[in-house]
């Protein structure tokens, strides 16, 4: 076992822990809150033998330690209990909310890395010329546009003044959703061939994702921009010129690849921020989401709903994170070859 | 006597001390960039108008328990620059007194954040290995383990909606930022010359954590609260969009624009112009803690 | 060495791919819009799509509001039906008839009734209807659990039911006890609090039904809709240009309604839409408002047991400072000042009472005579509305404007409809003042009063007052307990000045429900008899009723 091994499953275990104490955190803020949760699950007029029976199934009248081991065993066991706002398994809502928050997420990231490598090289590669000035003017405002306010302004520009593009949900009406394989409509629609409904669920997509987009992408371009100006001045990239190697080679090799380094070790807070915001940019968008799910869960204190959504947001950021370190590994030679962790 | 002559000279002075050493330094690399300028004129201008609001708003009224049905729902005019609202009052005075707690929040926060954070970062950092190191900064992990804004929301949602708690709400999620940064610091320079001679004289703790490290912490802990402001803003504006800041019917931008969205496009002036002043203040902040960034950092780097 | 970058290929490679994605999806948008034209996919479709603050719950034991009564009254039948006139007719029982004195009921069903799954409706799945009801406690079930003694299957078309004492206005609530399949649902039971029962079918009849009503639940998208399909084999047959689906989409976001309105998508929408929206939607070509008194008052609620708010003169100072004229005339237009706690147009109303005016004079007696007069910077008033319904705002910020002449301080809240539910639960948490637009169960004025004032209603979001009044509590028990409707009726109006009298309640003003609507190709009954003057059926949820509109989707 090589010294990256080694550190990944030190990463790995401390996500793990990392993990069980945000479930303490969570649970203890969902239990603080006042309110017998087996009446408001069950109403106001419901007679009360049926109230006890759900307390006793809910093992609300243990104490709080025991209450949560029975919460993290329902976790294990996929039981995240009953929402309030669906009345159903949070399971089931999760099931069926978060495809529609990953494909937009991924839409997203998909943006910010081509659009970051795009205007950062073009920035870097313009060096104080205007296309320089130009997207260093373009960085500022696109990241002082919080993504609710562009997807609002998003809204009543393609909603109304220049209705080209779908402005909400994730298809139009007539078309119904392709059968679900992965719940990413996108996919599963050319899974199963059906272009009409793979164009339409793209083009809904089109504007949450670059709402959610625009802030990341252009802190990233001004890191990739910065970091490539830097290593332009490195002696190896003149060395490895003068050992006559081919253009592509050099730039990819020795400049693009070094230079993404510090921009995708920060992708893990930009997936963090779009996460987030998406909880924003869902609601405006009447995006069928887990954080539409998860706002509304939150405005009506739906405990398990809440407890659930931000669990699975932890989850989920925690393996983005080891996921980006992996790839920083991958560029990073020091890292890879086992030198500087 | 020796720590003392080691510390004077490894050390810089004081960031206090070093701008009023070398202020016209500093004033030129932070002017090197007109947009530091940009921002800093912005910034200065929103807290002007927003502490003289009531004499600035041309309807003070407006901000506070007011309705005018009469005269609601008008576009922009030489009578209302940004129009008036569905209950008849002024936008722009609304905007006005919005930037009071926008920048309350801004202050706020990161008053008690940064204190916080640098404090469990101090002490997590120096006595790295220990319990309380293991202790602190997984607790650290832990919240930083969620979306900021997730966790803020999460927060704020389960306490009552007001501005109190929305502060406090992004407070509780922001202290970690700052532990993880000193802690960073900490590590490294408590193995500093400096730092271990005063330990051989026999300083105390106190005196080590917050007069030998903690001062040559200052300048990224500036910066980062200089870079920090605009995004404690963009939080507290997105709380208030989903009804979680100040409640009606004093005025806050984010629940403006959350309000105005009900009434587009025809009076779309309630949604742009708080849209507007949002990223506005966003980007005067931004402006001006990249133009201190430049300023406190020692070498010329680049400005990305 | 920036020439390097100059001649990176790569780079503008990126670039293409990066523009011409955004050029696809943006081109493709503006194709794709045109193939959108009219006729091209779903317009076709004889369809009516509604929208509603949320998508309804569907179980006939758990759902009660508005959205839950539409969808109910499309998938579910009932013994009998709310005709437009007033009265109560017949539908899965063709006649019924009473004991002398009220409490025995004996009511005859078809025999050719079908549930969807193409079981036979027996009177054996009535008994189980109603049993699941009391048993769950929730929804509707509040109109019979003091009321029902007993229900028993005489036969397997016979079905009697036993009152615990006499109800006048007992026939008309049977509207709200939809018959479910007992087979059906007996073999989707799952683990529960019920007992022998489970969960009495709860998980399952989420998402499914088991009714014999005209429409068939076809998919439920939790936060999105519900869609409904006919019923074929319906026992009451179709007419050729029914609708061939319905949907109840979840949500009253004005920027979606406005959208799908535009695009002919959506064919009515809800009453929640403001003023201003409603003009705007008038203004789409062939789209008209549909403007229905159905008995619908906003209150606003006063917590009579939490100071300040406990003293009567308090609580007439703020009833004579409010502002009804600006309500009916500036907020709401075609809405009129209401009369008291009962609208005009429910049988029943005290046809005496006066229109509610603003008197400042009065206020500040009233003010004067209050135990909290000289300190009333000591205490304020939180006022709430639901998120859900912003007309409930401008009302709210109307009454802090108002009481600020006096010198009384409000404090505004707004609170999503579950919280505030949740809230009113218990006398301590109840506001000092709950803004509520409240309908009536079944068509009279005691569908009202009783759930409005009673004891027995306390705690729920219906009566944020806690009143808790004898006097009160007697005098609606015999009245509902009355047989003879007029006498009833007359009943009915004295409680009403009784109330007044107590001023539990600023009655703001009496809605008219206002839903914009496809007028140019969908044929909307209520709609229509409102239109000439006609009389159309305030019960909740009857107005759309599908089976009886007609769709014209050649004419979109």
């Amino acid at each position: 076992m090589n010294k990256l091994h080694r550190y990944f499953l030190k990463r790995l275990f401390y996500s793990i822990f990392v993990l069980i104490g945000l479930s303490i955190v969570i649970f203890v803020i969902a239990r603080v809150v006042p309110g017998d949760p087996a009446r408001m699950a069950l109403g106001p007029r419901a007679p009360q033998f049926a109230v006890d029976a759900l307390r006793e199934e809910m093992h609300l009248n243990n104490n709080l330690p025991t209450q949560y081991f029975y919460w993290v065993k329902g976790v294990a066991t996929g039981d995240l209990g009953k929402s309030l706002v669906t009345k159903r398994n949070v399971t089931e809502d999760i099931k069926e909310f978060l495809p529609a928050t990953l494909e937009l997420v991924a839409l997203s990231a998909v943006f910010v890395i081509m659009f970051s490598i795009l205007f950062g090289a073009l920035a870097a590669r313009h060096k104080d010329k205007w296309i320089d000035s130009l997207i260093r003017v373009m960085a500022y405002t696109g990241v002082a546009m919080p993504s609710f306010v562009l997807a609002v302004l998003f809204l009543l520009f393609f909603g109304y003044i220049w209705p080209v593009i779908p402005v909400l949900g994730r298809l139009s009406a007539g078309l119904y959703a392709p059968p679900t394989f992965t719940g990413l409509y996108t996919i599963d629609s050319l899974l199963v061939g059906d272009l009409e409904v793979f164009w339409d669920a793209l083009k809904h997509l089109l504007l949450p994702a670059l709402a959610l987009a625009v802030g990341p992408l252009f802190q990233e371009a001004r890191i990739v921009r910065s970091s490539m100006t830097d290593n332009m001045t490195k002696d190896y990239l003149a060395s490895a010129v003068a050992f006559g190697m081919p253009d592509r080679v050099v730039m990819g090799k020795y400049l693009l690849k070094p230079s993404m380094i510090p921009a995708v070790s920060v992708m893990g807070l930009d997936i963090a921020a779009m996460m987030g915001n998406a909880f924003l940019v869902e609601v405006i968008f009447n995006w069928p989401g887990i954080s539409r799910f998860g706002m509304e869960a939150m405005l009506h204190k739906d405990l398990n709903a809440i407890s659930a959504v931000i669990v699975v947001f932890g989850l989920i950021f925690v393996l983005v994170n080891i996921l980006v370190d992996l790839i920083v590994a991958y560029l990073d030679p020091r890292i890879r070859l086992g030198g500087g962790v | 006597m020796d720590a003392k002559i080691q510390r004077t000279e490894i050390i810089v002075p004081s960031p206090a001390a070093r701008l009023k050493e070398g202020f016209r330094k500093n004033w030129y690399k932070f002017s090197r960039n007109k947009l530091s300028i940009a921002g800093l004129v912005i910034v200065l201008s929103i807290i002007v108008v927003a502490i003289l609001a009531p004499y600035v708003a041309p309807y003070p009224k407006h901000a506070g328990k007011f309705v005018d049905y009469v005269n609601a729902n008008q576009g922009p005019s030489a009578a209302h620059f940004f129009g008036t609202d569905n209950f008849g009052r002024d936008v722009l005075s609304r905007i006005i007194f919005a930037f009071r707690g926008a920048l309350l929040m801004g202050i706020m926060v990161l008053a008690i954040a940064v204190p916080v954070g640098v404090f469990f970062g101090l002490l997590a950092g120096y006595y790295q290995g220990s319990f309380l190191d293991t202790f602190i900064m997984r607790i650290t992990d832990i919240f930083l383990s969620v979306p900021p804004l997730l966790l803020a929301l999460a927060i704020a949602a389960v306490l009552e909606p007001n501005l109190t708690n929305a502060m406090i709400a992004v407070t509780v999620m922001w202290w970690p930022w700052y532990t993880r940064l000193v802690y960073g610091m900490a590590t490294s320079l408590k193995n500093e010359y400096f730092v271990t001679s005063a330990e051989l004289v026999g300083a105390g703790r106190f005196h080590i954590l917050f007069r030998e490290i903690l001062p040559n912490c200052l300048s990224p802990i500036f910066t980062k609260m200089a870079l920090d402001v605009g995004w404690v803003i963009l939080i507290g504006a997105s709380l208030s969009f989903v009804g979680l800041g100040e409640q009606p019917p004093t005025p806050a931008l984010g629940q403006m624009v959350s309000d105005g969205t009900r009434y587009m496009p025809d009076l779309w002036w309630m949604t742009v112009y708080p849209s507007l002043a949002i990223a506005v203040i966003i980007l005067g902040f931004n402006m001006l803690g990249d133009g201190i960034r430049d300023m406190m950092s020692k070498g010329e780097h680049d400005r990305g | 060495m920036e020439n390097y970058l100059k001649r990176y290929r790569g780079l503008t490679l990126i670039g293409l791919l990066a523009i011409s994605l955004v050029l696809v999806l943006a081109g493709c948008g503006g194709g794709g819009e045109q193939d959108k034209a009219p006729g091209a996919d779903g317009g076709g479709e004889r369809i009516i799509r509604i929208s509603e603050a949320n998508v309804p719950n569907i179980d006939p034991g758990v759902g009660s509001d508005y959205s839950d009564s539409i969808a109910l009254a499309n998938i579910y039948d009932t013994l009998v039906f709310p005709n437009h006139d007033g009265t109560t007719g017949p539908l899965l029982a063709k006649d019924w008839e009473a004991s002398d004195d009220g409490l025995v009921w004996t009511f005859n069903l078809r025999d050719d009734v079908k549930f969807h799954n193409g079981d036979e409706l027996t009177a054996e799945d009535v008994v189980f209807s109603v049993e699941r009801m009391l048993a769950l406690g929730e929804g509707y079930s509040y109109l019979f659990t003091d009321v029902l003694k007993e229900v028993k299957a005489l036969d397997t078309y016979q079905v009697q039911f036993t009152l615990e004492k006499p109800f006048g206005p007992f026939l008309s609530t049977l509207v709200r006890m939809c018959v479910l399949n007992k087979d059906q649902v007996m073999e989707n039971i799952q683990d529960g609090p019920y007992g022998d029962m489970g969960d009495y079918g709860k998980e399952w009849l989420i998402t499914n039904d088991a009714g014999s009503g005209p429409y068939m639940v076809e998919e439920l998208k939790k936060q999105e809709y519900l869609r409904g399909v006919k019923f074929e084999d319906y026992w009451g047959g179709w007419d050729e240009d029914a609708p061939e689906a319905f949907e109840i989409l979840g949500t009253t976001s004005p920027s979606t309604i406005r959208t799908l309105m535009t695009r002919k998508e959506l064919e009515i929408t809800d009453q929640w839409q403001t003023k201003e929206a409603l003009a705007a939607l008038n203004d789409l070509p062939g789209v008209e408002i549909n403007g229905a008194f159905t008995g619908t008052i906003l209150n606003i609620m006063f917590n009579t047991k939490k100071a300040p708010t406990d003293d009567i003169h308090f609580r007439r100072a703020l009833s004579y400072v409010f502002d009804y004229a600006t309500v009916a005339e500036q907020l709401f237009p075609g809405s009129r000042k209401a009369r008291g706690p009962i609208s005009e147009s429910l049988p029943g109303f005290n046809e005496d009472l006066q229109p509610l005016e603003r008197n400042l004079e009065k206020a500040k007696e009233e003010l004067a005579k209050s135990k909290y007069a000289d300190k009333l910077d000591e205490y304020s008033v939180e006022a709430m509305w639901m998120t859900e319904v912003p007309d409930e705002e401008k009302v709210a910020l109307l009454l802090q404007a108002n009481a600020e002449e006096l010198g009384i301080n409000v404090d505004v809240v707004k609170v999503p409809w579950l919280s505030y539910v949740d809230q009113v639960a218990a006398m301590e948490t109840t506001p000092h003042a709950g803004l509520v637009f409240v309908s009536p169960h079944y068509n009279e004025a005691g569908s009202i009063l009783e759930p409005r004032y009673h004891s027995r209603s306390t705690g729920t979001w219906e009566q944020g007052e806690w009143l808790q009044d004898p006097d009160i509590d007697a005098a609606i028990d015999d009245a509902i307990g009355t047989i003879d409707t007029e006498e009833r009726l007359a009943k009915y109006a004295a409680i009403q000045e009784q109330i007044i009298e107590l001023a539990p309640t600023i009655w703001s003003f009496d809605q008219a429900e206002e839903r914009a609507y496809q007028a140019s190709y969908i044929h909307w009954p209520a709609a229509e008899k409102i239109k000439n003057g006609e009389p159309a059926t305030a019960v909740m949820g009857y107005m759309y009723y599908f089976r009886e509109f007609k769709v014209y989707p050649d004419k979109k």
